[in-house]
């Protein structure tokens, strides 16, 4: 406590309680003329009329400070007064800067002589009217003249006789006076104030030098405050102690480095300035507080040490106990709480090095170890950690260099105040020694689980804590030291002490699940930075190696020892509802941590994670979260437990249990399939494809894409008939169980059809392979063609063909999966016999999608010779329609950029944006051909082996297509060449590469009207052996692509040398020696002429299509052929213009229909 | 949701987004704990400030979602409301 300071001239006889003092009420009177003005302040020896006039002179100052009506007659007033007591023999421009100037202005001078011989004079009678009527009137005066820039040299001449000695006499007489006299003390504060601002401080310094006087009983005087029985007039104007405060910030602001060094010494200065700060007026407390701020803490000319003086732990804690401090509620102006201001300034303080207080430390490592000594290396081998004396020392003890911190910190209650909490950690995070040291001596708050405001609290604080990265090099330092840090001191930074495993226990166990779910997301964290400290301790640059790795294990035990075991884990993982999915994020990603993290503990527990999964993928795939975000939140739940079940063997992946009616794979592949549009799911495709590959359902070969066919062909089902993919899980699950628990048989399945189709084929079969799933469903397909379920076997009429087609895509046989279809074809059709034609094969037809060799599959096996010669037209449409390949999709502009060369040329990417040449809109047109053109200068530059003949083409395409973008889609023929000649160019051994490449050294642009390899293939002999037939059957593919609009109708009957071509296509099904398949293809032209505007008609009118369709029935011997004739005779019959038709032919062609 | 938001929406900032999924997470945390939050408020030492305290502690979770996790979660809405044929 502070010395009790004199309390002036009443001795030690006078009253221990503050006496209230009575005023009487002085007189005054308008002042009107200076004259008036100089009789009012000469001196009197009458105190009535002495103070009389000095209060007339306080109104009329007051007056003036106001403003208002007669502001300037009342200020020329004041000047004459001014002037004509000015001292003889001063100049009339008195310097402003003070001191320096101190020759030109005598010292001696007296300004105001009448006032300071009135104040004097009454002084010595102990007048306390007059002692505070002076100064107060001063003030008023010193606030006016520093307003008015030339009554400055008059202001500052008062400043410096106010530093005479017999003045400074006054004032000190006057700070001094008794503590219950603040009437006295407050003015002279006040005009000492103004003294130490007038004129930007140009006195501050002889104001300081004069200290003995100026600045006494200051620190007393800031004790003085309201006693609380004054009146209400009285309670309302500043107390001694806000005026004392002023006057020492104005000090600090306007004085210089080492005077404010000497002020901040002052200890009982420094201590009164803050010791009631909760008790000022919210003012007064921002005043001090930015006050110190902005000329103390932020005053880099200020030194620590002084600094340091003025933010004693003690101080600190004052400063903080504003964080309560009481305001009103309803704030209009606006200004940020004093609360926050306490927290800006505490932020500032504590956390900035130059304020004083923070210390540099050496992170995890305590005061009095020295990270870097050199150990005989024989010790350390012998002894390991145990050669270092300091490495067990810090369990209940740590010595810090902050100690400042260390002594404030327990002060604060994080758990009970976001900033307070904000400021302990920024604190930690800079002084990160302290953490420790905090947990240690604060053992009083548990982390026992309660479901309250202040657990909550104190859980979010702890969360803060663990958080907090580990500092860098564990040491702050630019490289690690020798030695690694004690270990309990990096434990108690990854799970403070009050995290123990009791605790933590008793909260995952917690009747209240939000217990649960905190102590969940702290144990997340703290796995975490633990995993990065390991990480830290296992770094490779360093020298003591097994030392390091010594000190991570034994961090790593310590860890286990505070944090619960894996068991408890999965029983709060367990015990929490399906509909908590955030709640069982949070705990999956614990479990996966922890196997991720700490293996060797996690498999211990033998945790089957099978039940886990199953719920999930039961609760995923039965699709009822509504919100998207609910659902990929769901995901990253599964995605956990995937990886959990990576890590855990004994993973049951094929075993269907009561939970799922599907085998947990299966359920996988349908949360794949069944996921919104746009939601990633990379996680989960390659879990699926890792399994798929371990079971050997698809080929382990590089650059087979796995059990991508698969899913994106249930994908395509999913969009296009979403009904009916429903029934295609069972049959699917069927499969992919059979395969998976004996795949050797499929393998065998497929050696066999290998070698029962060895010669049969132009491929080489030997080296074909195809996914064993295949192979079981086709081997399963009988079953359920026997079951003749419409609804399956509708179902898997879509999926199949588009299944086998992207498998074919994917590189995989071709010859293989063509047998396969011919064969699954069959078992439908026996499945037809059962049930309805129109229901069962709807979308039979070949594949359609676009990454598959769509037609390569001969048509053939699409015909059946169990089905009769009436072939309705349904039957019709399923077994010559062919979907469109040119089919545009605008998404192609965007899929390929990020792909790599072969993906674009081997995946289907380029052919798309190919296809979007014909595409309706000139934009999209356009931008196709910018792409093709990227795309080929991408190709270009790569590796790949076919890059200078893709590029030519597709140089020539654009070059082709170049002048005519704008006018219309580039007729179909000509990018249907395009698509397939792509495909050519992939396979040097096709048989047609060598008249393709032919075909692109003829000439950069392509002729429109004159459809590529036409007469090449038609008449020329084939370069490359027995390919005739193989050659045909690729011209009719890529014909049939390119007859789409009535545009391309012409280009197929326009004169040509050789005839019509579509003439020249009909004449070739007359050669007895081709196929079916060949004429199949035929037909399909026919059929597709049929559903272009004016085809039928043309066919008729034209090319006599009626008599050559009645010609090809009468000549076939297989009546499901002849049927096709017919019902195609009745498709042209119905789609032609019948008037146009009559007119050229009569009757005749309705009666053979 | 008008195409010019969506396309707002995939090109969110990373501001955005973890503004975007604080909210979530909030909405969702206290959907999950709502009888808990109930208990809390019920509580003696639930004053006027505690609320802040609540909203703050419940919301610090998501700095277990990386800005990839929470931009993905938050893509999920935009993606999922466009139409499957694009």
């Amino acid at each position: 406590m502070g010395k009790r300071f004199s309390q002036g001239g009443d001795g030690a006889g006078a009253p221990r309680k503050r006496q209230r003092i009575v005023h009487e009420a002085p007189t005054s009177e308008d002042i009107l003329a200076s004259r008036q003005l100089k009789a009012l302040l000469s001196f009197d020896q009458d105190p009535v009329r002495a103070r009389h006039g000095l209060q007339s002179f306080k109104v009329y100052l007051d007056v003036l400070l106001q403003g208002g009506d007669g502001h300037e007659e009342r200020f020329t007033v004041l000047t004459d007064y001014l002037e004509s007591t000015r001292p003889w023999g001063s100049t009339a421009v008195i310097s402003s800067r003070g001191e320096e100037d101190e020759g030109v202005d005598d010292e001696n001078q007296v300004y105001l002589p009448e006032i300071m011989k009135t104040w004097s004079h009454y002084a010595q009678l102990g007048n306390d009217n007059i002692m505070s009527a002076v100064p107060v009137a001063l003030a008023l005066l010193l606030k006016l003249l520093s307003q008015n820039l030339a009554l400055v040299p008059f202001g500052l001449g008062i400043c410096r006789t106010l530093l005479h000695k017999r003045q400074l006499e006054l004032i000190s007489r006057n700070l001094t006076a008794d503590k219950g006299k603040a009437f006295i003390i407050s003015p002279t504060l006040r005009m000492l104030k103004e003294a130490m601002c007038f004129d930007g401080g140009a006195v501050a310094r002889p104001i300081f030098r004069a200290r003995a006087s100026t600045l006494k009983a200051l620190a007393r005087n800031m004790g003085i405050v309201h006693i609380g029985d004054e009146d209400e007039q009285t309670a309302k104007r500043p107390s001694a102690r806000t005026n004392a405060v002023s006057f020492l910030l104005s000090a600090l602001k306007f004085l210089h480095p080492e005077a404010k060094r000497e002020i901040l010494f002052q200890r009982d200065i420094v201590s009164a300035l803050t010791r009631d700060i909760k008790q000022d007026p919210p003012y007064l407390v921002a005043e001090i507080l930015n006050g110190l701020r902005d000329h103390v803490l932020l005053d880099d000319k200020v030194s620590r040490e002084a600094k340091s003086n003025l933010l004693s732990a003690a101080t600190l804690v004052r400063i903080s106990s504003l964080y309560y401090y009481r305001q009103p509620a309803v704030d209009e102006s606006n200004l940020p709480s004093i609360a926050d201001l306490a927290h800006d300034f505490l932020m500032t303080a504590c956390t900035t090095p130059s304020c004083g207080v923070l210390r540099q430390d050496t992170g995890l490592y305590p005061r009095e170890t020295d990270p870097d000594a050199a150990l005989p290396s024989a010790e350390l081998d012998e002894l390991g950690l145990e050669a270092i004396v300091w490495m067990n020392r810090f369990k209940t003890e740590v010595p810090v260099r902050n100690f400042v911190l260390s002594n404030f910190v327990p002060n604060l209650r994080p758990w009970s105040s976001i900033k307070q909490s904000e400021l302990v950690t920024s604190i930690f995070r800079v002084a990160p020694e302290l953490v420790a040291d905090f947990f240690i001596h604060n053992k009083s708050f548990t982390f026992g689980p309660k479901l309250s405001t202040t657990w909550i609290g104190y859980a979010a604080f702890l969360f803060n804590t663990v958080a907090l990265p580990i500092p860098a090099n564990f040491c702050r330092g630019p490289a690690f030291p020798e030695l690694p840090p004690p270990t309990s001191i990096v434990i108690d930074n990854i799970l403070p002490l009050p995290l123990n495993q009791k605790a933590l226990v008793r909260c995952l166990a917690h009747k209240s699940k939000m217990v649960a779910f905190f102590a969940t997301r702290i144990l997340v964290i703290a796995i975490e930075k633990l995993d990065v400290a390991v990480r830290m301790h296992q770094d490779p640059s360093r020298l003591n190696k097994a030392l390091w790795a010594e000190a991570g294990r034994r961090l790593v035990d310590e860890f286990c020892q505070r944090s619960p075991g894996i068991k408890d884990m999965i029983n709060s993982y367990r015990s929490i509802s399906e509909d908590d999915i955030l709640h069982r994020e949070a705990a999956s990603r614990l479990l996966r941590l922890y196997y991720e993290v700490i293996p060797q503990v996690a498999l211990m527990a033998k945790f089957d994670v099978s039940p886990f999964l199953e719920t999930a993928l039961g609760r995923l795939s039965k699709q009822q979260l509504e919100d998207p975000k609910d659902l990929v939140l769901s995901l990253k739940e599964l995605e956990n437990l995937l990886a959990i079940a990576g890590y855990s063997p004994g993973m049951r992946w094929f075993t269907a249990s009561e939970a799922l009616a599907l085998s947990p794979f299966t359920t996988l592949v349908k949360v794949f399939v069944d996921a919104p549009h746009g939601v990633a799911l990379t996680k989960v495709r390659q879990v699926l494809n890792f399994v798929a590959v371990e079971q050997q359902l698809v080929p382990a070969y590089a650059g087979h894409p796995g059990l991508l066919p698969l899913l994106e062909s249930l994908q395509s089902i999913k969009q296009s008939s979403p009904k009916l993919i429903g029934d295609i899980w069972p049959f699917l699950d069927n499969c992919l169980t059979r395969c998976a628990n004996a795949p050797i048989k499929y393998l065998e399945s497929m050696q066999d059809t290998i070698q029962a189709l060895g010669g049969s084929s132009d491929e080489g079969l030997s080296e074909a392979v195809i996914s064993p799933i295949t192979m079981a469903m086709l081997e399963q397909l009988p079953f359920v063609a026997k079951a003749a379920d419409k609804a399956v076997l509708r179902a898997l009429g879509q999926f199949l063909p588009k299944y086998l087609s992207l498998s074919a895509g994917a590189g995989e046989s071709t010859s293989l999966l063509d047998d396969l279809f011919t064969k699954m074809s069959a078992h439908f059709f026996k499945g037809l016999k059962k049930a309805p034609v129109t229901s069962v094969a709807d979308g039979m037809g070949p594949m359609d999608g676009q990454e598959g060799p769509a037609t390569s599959i001969p048509v053939s096996s699409q015909l059946d010779s169990s089905v009769g010669e009436n072939i309705t037209d349904e039957a019709l449409q399923i077994l010559l329609e062919v979907p469109e390949n040119l089919a545009a999709d605008n998404s192609a502009l965007v899929k390929w950029t990020n792909k790599t060369v072969d993906e674009l040329v081997d995946e289907g990417y380029t052919t798309s944006l190919i296809a979007l040449l014909v595409s309706e809109h000139a934009s999209i047109r356009k931008e196709a051909l910018i792409n093709i053109l990227k795309v080929a200068a991408k190709l270009k530059q790569s590796d790949y082996e076919e890059k200078d003949q893709i590029w030519l083409l597709l140089s020539e395409l654009a070059e082709t297509a170049k002048g005519h973008v704008d006018d219309g889609p580039l007729p179909s023929p000509i990018v249907a060449f395009a698509w397939h000649a792509l495909k050519v160019l992939r396979d040097p051994l096709s048989s047609l590469y060598p008249k393709v490449n032919a075909f692109l050294t003829r000439g950069p642009v392509w002729t429109l009207d004159r459809l590529p390899l036409v007469d090449e293939i038609l008449t020329e002999e084939p370069s490359v052996g027995d390919s005739y037939y193989a050659q045909l059957n690729w011209l009719l593919t890529y014909l049939l692509d390119g007859l789409r609009t009535p545009q391309d109708l012409e280009l197929f009957h326009k004169k040509r040398v050789r005839g019509p071509l579509l003439e020249r296509l009909l004449a070739l099904a007359n050669n007895s020696y081709m196929r079916l398949p060949l004429r199949t293809q035929v037909m399909r032209v026919v059929y597709r002429a049929t559903g272009v505007a004016g085809g039928s008609t043309t066919l008729v009118t034209r090319f006599g299509i009626v008599n050559w369709l009645e010609a090809q029935r009468l000549g076939t011997k297989d009546a499901k052929e002849a049927g096709m004739y017919k019902a195609l005779l009745r498709r042209i019959w119905s789609t032609c213009d019948r008037e146009k038709v009559e007119k050229w032919g009569g009757k005749g062609v309705e009666a053979l229909c | 949701m008008s195409s010019a938001q969506k396309s707002t929406k995939s090109t969110m900032t990373d501001q955005q987004v973890a503004s975007e999924f604080t909210s979530y997470y909030l909405s969702r945390v206290t959907q999950e704990f709502a009888e808990d939050l109930d208990k809390v408020r019920a509580a003696d030492d639930f004053k006027n400030d505690a609320i802040q305290l609540l909203v703050n502690a419940l919301q610090q979770g998501t700095a277990l979602f990386s800005p990839e996790e929470q931009r993905r979660i938050v893509a999920a809405e935009a993606a999922a409301e466009k139409p499957t044929s694009t």
